[in-house]
């Protein structure tokens, strides 16, 4: 609660809207106590009056009331109206949304079919028969207003129902000899909860509003009372003349609707649970670069195909800056397999990302260092330079297929559309590559697959596809981003052994994200650690899996089960990765690990070479 | 469905209180009056039994006779409902095309100048009633600036082309599309904004696609699965928005003939009208239905 | 920078464009098209007609167009209320008031060339009267009771037609003056059927050309008009519901005429290029008071009623001068059968609070029906708000109850009994006789068939309501009306509240507009330059 609190107050357009609405709120509720005149004493003779007259700080209407306490009188009814019309409106809605999404079948039929017959009407006329045929006055208008709403909570509830009732946890329920209802009310509704919630934001100021479409054809609430809508619909006889008494209820009624919006639209962002941080947020096409000089280009030995310079990505989240990576230095040599390791959270996606600038942004800012392909300066190009690079000469696969390829589009039509993006080419001959490269990466009966669609494919086709993608403008860094991760230890093998190949029959050099140092040990000749945005590790693997240096390298290949080893006992680390806002000094791995000394905190721990290896400890396990 | 419909009609018209002779007769109605005028319209018979009769002739294509216009009904409904169909088609075309462009401008340019701008402009739209908008603009447009015609769906004198249509049109369908553009641009904005943070955006971006091709091949396509079901909705709200925009532009259709019907009780306009409108909005939905099958692989079983 | 307007161009291009587009299509080759053709007269009317054929409608909305197409044996003599020659050229009335003979104007044909005579009247009548006539089913005919007492109708010669009464019946004369009483073609009724209502076919200035549905029916001059020959080419009528659309047209020139304008438009129009004409009618509105039961069944209270409501502010201020305050029950458009001598209710709220306390009503809760709006009802919401305001400065307890209008009737009609004190009103007639016969006597109430919601019944009012209805002496019946007046105006069954002015307005290049008490709209003679 306080965190969905805290969330809504850091979104300032929100919190404004919030605060709006507090104020006419409470305005509204102090009505009575107010020095307000008689909203309904007449004087005809002082009709029309403009505002900011004696007397009458807004004007007076066409019998001459003031339009102040018109206002006032009148935005308390509207307010109260409209939450109230809602509310019926929500919970009926819920209700029956509810009921035909739990329990489906002939009930689900027959309520939606009443709902889509409602709906199928004009809300307008159901309204306007609705109060024909209750007779006037403000409760009948209040009712028809909601109910015509109702269908829209219903059908909007029942989506959310439906999904939810094939879930486990209804399913636990059910077995544990819960009934129907006590299942909806205990465990359905508190999970549809925040879309009613949302919706009835929305709904409440659309209410209020179309009071005043229903005053407009006659029908709101009973004179003298005062309603914003019925104000509106009033004063339209004198809009030509007096267009005064119609914009005081008018820009009332948008302020009501407005700040009613922007704070559900606040409420809505903070009730959302996949949004950590503040409001939804989409990525620029580039991640922001703000970085002082990039460093001197550093010859390195031997030359490097790709090579990352002190690298350092930040995610910035309002006053809080995350280093994600913080001074990451590592190079690819021409057919060279790199592995980087590390837990999730350690920034080694972040860096890979980094290389052709698509980490999200924001929050994510490449806020120091260089990345050099050829020894030609990457981060600081301008972005149709980086376009050409993207794909063409550096290409990423992604960890989750199911979620990197696009679900509307045929595998065919994508892999084509990464061909042509760099190399002008009719759709057929596109789509003779993109079979050729279905070819290539093994795709069993490629012929019939490439018009089918991602979800039509298992894990590892996907996969296959995702790397076909890589592949097709013949790039010279592949950056393989837990390429396997999601598949199956068999289909994760075939992987493994398809990028070997294609990696040796072409000379592709690799940048192999990963965890585990099983895949590392297939693939890479040479490996770097990541832990809390650093670097901590590197090595031929070979050495480093014989005899690690750090104790964090150590404590994670004793994480790998090695097949074929039997039984091994499995050590998990113990603790959690740090927060990367709350790093201690000096080694960051320190709180947890075994051999951490008083110095270890004391400050700054370079990264010591030595030959082909390099450490970040003050006690490494070995020294190499 | 649309039985369901009609039954709702003739049980809602048969609770409002009032009927056709009173509306005829207006401060005449005595009661004898009344009742010889129901006997003349045929009015007297019970309320099921003349349901039963109208349902008949209705399957037979005939939808009776309204008495309070003293023509065929469908002669009636058919030229009103063409009349609406115009304006209402085109307000959801431009509601739609606004609605859209505004919602991925705003998505796109997040926070920026664009986007505030959009945000407000919705919130207008939104917060205006549409019968308020509509008086403003032609008191603007029409009355001082002289640019497009007060109302009526043609030139009372000449005219008559399609020019003179759209030279008619353009006020009534902006207004009218406005409030529904309103909707569409907020959801379309957060659709495009849920979208463009997905994996496979990333993957189009990793690609080196051109940037308009990842808005326009990619995210918009994909928001648009979630946008397409709201336009379907909001066909209704155009429809009924229709009711006002037509009273005040003075469009010959047929919301506001309903409207009228309803005040006349004249039970045979508004089944006619009814009817036709509620076909209208399933076959609207059935044709989202099928444009959200085409777009979305996913949907088909 | 390319990258960072990725939407720009795309997007906004299309829309704008097509925006552009429409607008473009339309606004620009017609900039100047706003001015309606001369020659050519555009009248805005308040709604799309029900049916062109005299007998079958009851709007004054409808009778604007009629009473140009078609002519009675009799009409209003222009500028006043009192009959006068039509299609008839003199006529005259047996000693007992129930034989009437007509001679009928010679050389007068329909539109479609047919010629009028004796026949044709009594086809007319025995149409609307006669259910065994073949062609009553072009009906119904709604008002067909104002020729209620008609017995029978001969043709005695092709220029004399005689209607014989069941009993004496002085407004004949007046009902067939009224557009009930217009003559249509027998031979286009035998060819449309039902459809005439939509193809008119009679003998006046102007002639039909077409209806087109929802936009407008358009009349033109009759070459072959027996009298003087109309004034413009043709008059279009368009339907504009919305009094606001009405007024914008008429500001931006669509319309060359209109009429009920909005009192709060009226100063729109003052100058600058337009004139208002306005003519009083016989229009009385009024607030029904429950007679029988509850505080109104006191005479004291009713008259406390009468002078708690300020009246004055009510037509001057919310109706912006465009009605009078009503003194009686007849209106003073009836200018031989209106009493001069009676003076309105002053406002006088002091004088009512005094009432109240003496009968014991101080504090009555009151209940009040009021329209959304109606035939002749003017601005019923403002009015009955204000009133409600006026009885709540004199101590009542008034809560407003609104309808649409015809739930209201349904609800009003039937009687106040046991649903309220007292319900708004307003009548327009072509008679004095009308609304009091119909609203006043005992017989009257409504389990009896009339209209006397209130219950109000006075053996005196009675009696001299049916002897003015029966004698065809019209000194007698001024005499007779004015008592009634007197009697009815103490006795205070309604409040009597104002007295409509009937309002147009017309662009100055129109000449000879006038409006008639009658509340039709002549337009013969009009000119537009």
């Amino acid at each position: 609660m306080t965190a969905f609190l805290q969330r809504l107050a850091r979104n300032r357009l929100a919190a404004a809207g919030g605060a709006m609405l507090a104020l006419i709120v409470l305005v509204a509720l102090a009505v009575p106590l107010l020095p307000l005149q008689d909203p309904n004493a007449t004087a005809t003779a002082e009709r029309f009056a403009r505002p900011l007259s004696e007397g009458h700080l807004l004007g007076t209407d066409h019998l001459g009331r003031d339009l102040l306490s018109r206002l006032a009188h009148g935005t308390r009814l509207s307010l109260a109206m409209g939450f109230a019309a809602a509310l019926i409106a929500a919970v009926l809605g819920s209700v029956l949304g509810i009921v035909a999404g739990f329990l489906g079948g002939r009930v689900d039929n027959v309520i939606m079919r009443g709902v889509d017959m409602l709906m199928g009407f004009p809300y307008v006329l159901l309204a306007l028969a609705i109060v024909a045929a209750l007779g006037p006055g403000l409760v009948n208008a209040l009712i028809a207003v909601a109910a015509v709403n109702v269908p829209f909570f219903a059908r909007n509830i029942r989506g959310v129902t439906v999904a939810l009732a094939g879930r486990e946890f209804v399913d636990a329920a059910r077995l544990s000899g819960m009934g129907n209802l006590r299942i909806m009310a205990v465990e359905i509704l508190p999970n549809v909860l925040p879309v009613i919630v949302i919706a009835l934001t929305t709904t409440t100021g659309w209410m209020i509003l179309e009071t005043a479409g229903l005053s407009f054809l006659g029908l709101g609430s009973q004179p003298p009372q005062a309603d914003l809508g019925s104000m509106l619909g009033e004063a339209r006889a004198a809009l030509i003349s007096h267009p005064h008494v119609a914009v005081v209820p008018g820009v009332m009624i948008f302020l009501v609707v407005m700040s009613i919006n922007l704070f559900g639209d606040g409420v809505r962002d903070a009730l959302d649970p996949r949004l950590g941080a503040g409001a939804l947020t989409r990525p620029l096409p580039a991640t922001v670069v703000d970085r002082p000089a990039p460093p001197p280009l550093r010859e390195p030995d031997p030359p490097a195909l790709l090579a990352i310079d002190d690298l350092r990505t930040e995610f910035r989240l309002g006053r809080r800056v995350l280093p994600a990576v913080d001074g990451v230095s590592l190079s690819l040599g021409r057919g060279e397999a790199v592995g980087l390791v590390g837990e999730s959270g350690s920034g080694k996606s972040v860096t890979a990302l980094s290389v052709m600038r698509l980490v999200a942004s924001p929050p994510g800012v490449i806020a120091g260092g260089a990345v050099r392909l050829d020894g030609e300066e990457v981060i600081g190009a301008p972005f149709e330079v980086l376009r050409a690079l993207r794909g063409r000469r550096v290409a990423y696969v992604f960890q989750d297929p199911q979620a990197t390829l696009h679900p509307l589009y045929r595998i065919g039509d994508q892999l084509a559309e990464a061909i042509r993006a760099h190399q002008p080419m009719g759709a057929r001959a596109a789509r003779v590559r993109a079979l050729e490269l279905l070819r290539d990466v093994r795709m069993p009966r490629p012929e019939d697959r490439i018009d089918d669609y991602p979800h039509q494919l298992s894990g590892g086709q996907r996969q296959r596809v995702g790397i076909a993608m890589a592949l097709a403008n013949n790039p010279d860094v592949i950056i393989a981003d837990e390429p396997t991760t999601a598949l199956d230890v068999t289909v994760q093998a075939q992987i493994l052994a398809l990028l070997e190949r294609l990696r040796r029959e072409r000379g592709l050099s690799i940048l192999f994200i990963t965890h585990d140092f099983g895949v590392v040990a297939q693939l890479c000749e040479r490996l770097a650690v990541m832990y809390a945005g650093r670097i901590v590790e590197e090595g031929p693997t070979a050495e480093v899996l014989a005899a690690p240096a750090h104790p964090y390298t150590r404590r994670l290949i004793a994480c790998v089960p090695e097949p074929g080893a039997g039984r091994r006992r499995l050590e998990a680390i113990p603790g959690l990765p740090p927060r990367l806002d709350a790093l201690p000094p000096g080694c960051a791995f320190a709180p947890r690990c075994h051999r951490a000394r008083p110095d270890c905190g004391a400050g700054d721990i370079p990264l010591r070479r030595a030959g082909a290896r390099a450490v970040r400890c003050l006690h490494p396990e070995t020294t190499p | 469905m649309l039985l369901g419909i009609t039954v709702i009609v003739f049980l809602i018209m048969s609770l409002i209180p009032g009927d056709p002779a009173t509306a005829i007769l207006g401060a005449y109605a005595t009661p004898e009056n009344v009742e010889k005028l129901n006997r003349d319209l045929g009015l007297d018979r019970p309320m099921v039994e003349r349901y039963f009769i109208w349902l008949g002739n209705m399957l037979q294509g005939d939808f009776g006779r309204s008495f309070s216009l003293n023509r065929p009904v469908i002669d009636e409904v058919a030229e009103r409902f063409s009349a609406t169909l115009v304006l209402a088609g085109t307000s959801f075309v431009l509601c739609a095309l606004f609605g859209i462009a505004a919602g991925v401008v705003s998505a796109v340019r997040q926070y920026g100048l664009a986007d505030r701008l959009i945000t407000f402009a919705v919130l207008i739209g939104i917060s205006v009633p549409s019968f308020f908008l509509g008086m403003i603009m032609i008191l603007f447009f029409a009355v001082r600036l002289r640019w497009f015609p007060v109302s009526g769906m043609y030139a009372i004198y000449g005219g008559g082309d399609l020019a003179d249509l759209l030279h008619h049109l353009v006020m009534p369908a902006v207004a009218l599309a406005a409030v529904a553009a309103g909707v569409v641009a907020r959801l379309s904005r957060s659709a495009m904004l849920e979208v463009l943070r997905q994996d496979y955006i990333r993957t189009a971006r990793a690609k080196g696609l051109r940037e308009r091709r990842v808005i326009f091949g990619h995210a918009l396509r994909s928001a648009m699965v979630s946008i397409i079901p709201v336009l379907g909705l909001q066909a209704g709200f155009v429809l009924s928005g229709a009711v006002y925009i037509e009273t005040v532009f003075q469009w010959p259709g047929v919301g506001r003939m309903l409207v009228d019907a309803i005040l006349k009780r004249d039970l045979m306009l508004v089944q006619g009208g009814v009817v036709f409108v509620a076909a209208a909005y399933v076959l609207f939905n059935i044709a989202v239905d099928v444009a959200q099958a085409l777009l979305d692989p996913r949907i088909k079983t | 920078m390319t990258f960072r307007h990725p939407t720009r161009r795309g997007f906004l291009a299309s829309t704008m464009s097509s925006l552009a587009a429409l607008a473009a299509a339309g606004a620009m080759p017609r900039r100047a098209r706003a001015a309606t053709p001369p020659g050519v007269l555009v009248v805005g009317q308040i709604a799309e007609p029900k049916a062109l054929d005299p007998a079958a409608v009851t709007a004054v909305n409808d009778f604007r167009i009629l009473v140009n197409l078609y002519e009675g044996l009799t009409r209003y003599k222009p500028g006043t209320l009192e009959v006068a020659p039509g299609l008839a050229t003199d006529w005259t009335i047996s000693d007992d008031g129930t034989v009437y003979t007509f001679t009928l104007r010679e050389g007068v044909r329909f539109h479609d060339g047919t010629p009028f005579d004796a026949e044709a009247v009594k086809f007319n009548f025995d149409r609307m009267l006669d259910e065994s006539h073949p062609y009553h089913d072009t009906g119904p005919f709604p008002l067909a009771f104002f020729f209620g007492s008609v017995a029978k109708t001969e043709a005695l010669d092709p220029r004399t037609v005689r209607f014989t009464l069941n009993e004496p019946y002085a407004p004949f004369l007046s009902n067939l003056a009224y557009p009930t009483g217009l003559i249509v073609s027998p031979e286009a009724v035998k060819r449309h059927g039902k459809e005439f209502g939509r193809n008119p076919v009679g003998t006046g200035p102007f002639r039909f050309v077409e209806w087109r549905s929802n936009e407008a029916v358009v009349i033109e001059r009759n070459p072959d008009y027996w009298g003087e020959k109309a004034g413009t080419e043709a008059v279009i009528f368009r339907p504009i519901t919305d009094a606001n659309t009405r007024v914008a047209e008429m500001l931006a020139g669509g319309i060359d005429l209109m009429v009920e304008v909005p009192p709060t438009s009226l100063a729109q129009f003052r100058g600058g290029g337009f004139s208002i004409v306005e003519q009083a009618g016989p229009h009385l509105w009024f607030l029904i008071l429950n007679c029988k039961e509850g505080p109104f069944a006191d005479k004291r209270v009713r008259q406390a009623a009468n002078y708690a409501i300020n009246k004055e502010a009510i037509v001057n201020d919310v109706l912006e001068g465009t009605a009078t305050v009503a003194a009686g029950p007849i209106p003073p458009a009836f200018n031989w059968a209106y009493n001069d001598a009676l003076e309105p209710y002053p406002y006088d709220p002091d004088k009512a609070r005094a009432l109240i306390e003496e009968a014991g009503a101080a504090g009555a809760k009151l209940v009040f029906y009021v329209t959304e709006g109606g035939s002749g009802m003017l601005d019923p919401v403002p009015m009955g708000t204000a009133i409600q305001a006026d009885l709540e400065a004199v101590g009542f307890d008034v809560e407003i109850k609104t309808f649409e209008w015809n739930t209201f009737l349904g609800q009003v009609n039937p009687g106040l009994e046991g649903k309220a004190d007292m319900a708004e009103m307003a009548w327009m007639t072509n008679d004095p006789d009308t609304l009091p016969y119909l609203a006043l006597r005992t017989e009257a109430w409504p389990d009896k068939g009339g209209f006397n919601s209130g219950y109000y019944s006075n053996p005196k009012v009675d009696e001299l309501l049916e002897k003015a209805r029966t004698s065809t002496d019209q000194a007698e019946r001024a005499r007779l009306y004015k008592e009634m007046q007197v009697i009815v105006h103490d006795d205070a069954p309604w409040v009597f509240v104002a007295n409509w002015k009937q309002n147009a307005v017309t662009s100055d290049r129109v000449k000879n507009f006038r409006l008639e008490p009658s509340f039709l709209l002549h337009l013969a003679s009009v000119v537009k330059e």
